[in-house]
């Protein structure tokens, strides 16, 4: 074990990761969307009928494994605990959780997509790193002013199971019930098998919990302690994934890929959000699936509160539409959030700056 | 590559107190920097302060003295 907590070790297991991400996409997911937190939270949420946008509908069995996985490494490993904050942090948690996939959704992708997008290619994904860079230095800026949202408290370790053990309920009646939707067309009909994205959520969940995998923890370890130790499954995931798709001729410089818009400042923005949501909830979407897993009812939170944004932003019209060109049947469309989403991004930043002073003040009250 | 040395690893109940024991470090002249805390440690994804094991009782009196709350301390090679 010791080899695989080394720096070498993580390496070669977010290479693993990456190449889990590639068997997934290779199996029939979306090519550069393989197994993106938001959007797979945003599927299962329509999948549910929390919301009507038909093309992204589908009980992706991914999400419920990267939580089973985490959970079935932590305990095997002995370090599952259960705990939680107080409840006011976790209602802070829950508004997060909804900011950060809002974030996500006008970016059109999480932190994970978006390294997946940038092995492709995508400088649409390139600049959204920019935001998530800028997220991840505004939410430093509020831990050094003393941002805690409390203590954690060991709490009854079967408090811990409810979460994934529903999500386990859930998938098994998407698919023995017809009680779920499933998209006919569009990213929601793009699906592996059932059996290759459990499995592959499974090992996804366990390496992330491994590695500590987590996009915005590794930009706040590197800029505030010069830690590469964070970073580095991360840097593994993305040069197999980069690898795959140059050998597969996958790899295409372009302004924005399949599923993605090339406009600039919302690029920037949406992925602001994550980047800063990411930094003060202690983790990315990927992070909080994996924490949640490991028995945190604070990450529980917070992917509640994702999956409640996820519906929000189709419902309310929020999320990104992707860019296309020109068809014989239809006009190019720039892409980019409307309007909605436009107030949206500013609302969320308006609601971490909130939770931001808040956790100052909390942080203030704890010495 | 950097040679590892015996060290001592503080791990704190939150970041802020983390960085709060930075900073007392950084008054008082003590060596040492904020690490992730060790993956041998912890799957959680906190801060620790890491200083040479000679360093130990400075730390301790550190944290004492600025009432930083502390998890554990531990000893190891890094």
């Amino acid at each position: 074990m010791s080899f695989l907590n080394s720096k070498k070790g993580i390496f070669v297991l977010g290479i693993v990761a990456g190449l889990v991400a590639v068997m997934l996409a290779a199996s029939g997911n979306p090519k550069n969307m393989a197994i993106c937190v938001a959007c797979f939270i945003r599927d299962i949420a329509g999948s549910m009928k929390w919301h009507n946008a038909a093309p992204v509908q589908y009980f992706r069995p991914e999400i419920v494994g990267i939580i089973v996985g985490a959970l079935a490494i932590s305990i095997f490993t002995g370090e599952y605990k259960s705990t939680s904050s107080s409840v006011s942090s976790l209602m802070l948690r829950f508004a997060g959780g909804i900011a950060m996939v809002i974030g996500a959704l006008v970016f059109l992708g999480c932190s994970t997509r978006m390294v997946l997008r940038m092995a492709a290619g995508d400088i649409s994904a390139y600049v959204g790193l920019v935001g998530l860079a800028l997220g991840v230095g505004t939410g430093i800026l509020f831990l050094k002013k003393g941002y805690s949202l409390g203590k954690k408290e060991e709490i009854r370790k079967e408090t811990g199971y409810v979460f994934p053990l529903i999500l386990v309920i859930l998938l098994v009646l998407s698919v023995t019930t017809t009680f779920f939707v499933a998209s006919s067309k569009g990213p929601g009909s793009i699906h592996a098998p059932f059996m290759i994205s459990l499995i592959g959520g499974i090992l996804f969940g366990i390496l992330a919990q491994r590695t500590r995998m987590c996009f915005t923890g590794s930009f706040r370890n590197l800029f505030f302690m010069k830690n590469f130790e964070m970073i580095t499954p991360i840097f593994g995931m993305f040069l197999v994934v980069l690898v795959y798709n140059i050998a597969t001729g996958q790899f295409k410089i372009a302004p924005y890929g399949p599923i993605a818009h090339p406009q600039t400042i919302w690029n920037i923005l949406g992925m602001y959000v994550v980047g800063l949501a990411g930094t003060l909830l202690g983790g990315c979407p990927l992070r909080q699936l994996v924490l949640a897993g490991q028995g945190s009812i604070d990450s529980v939170s917070a992917v509640l509160g994702m999956f409640v944004g996820a519906a929000m932003a189709h419902n309310f019209k929020l999320a990104a539409s992707a860019a296309a060109k020109a068809t014989e049947k239809a006009p190019a469309a720039a892409g980019g959030p409307g309007i909605n989403g436009q107030i949206a991004i500013f609302v969320c930043i308006a609601v971490l700056l909130i939770i931001g002073f808040t956790g100052i003040k909390k942080g203030k009250e704890n010495v | 590559m950097f040679r590892k040395t015996m060290k001592v690893i503080v791990t704190f109940t939150t970041t802020s107190e983390a960085l709060k024991m930075e900073k007392a470090c950084r008054k008082n002249h003590i060596k040492g920097k904020l690490i992730p805390v060790p993956r041998e440690i912890s799957a959680g994804c906190g801060m620790a302060w890491s200083s040479e094991i000679e360093l130990k009782d400075s730390l301790l009196k550190i944290v004492d003295e600025n009432s930083i709350k502390i998890n554990e301390i531990y000893e190891m090679m890094k």
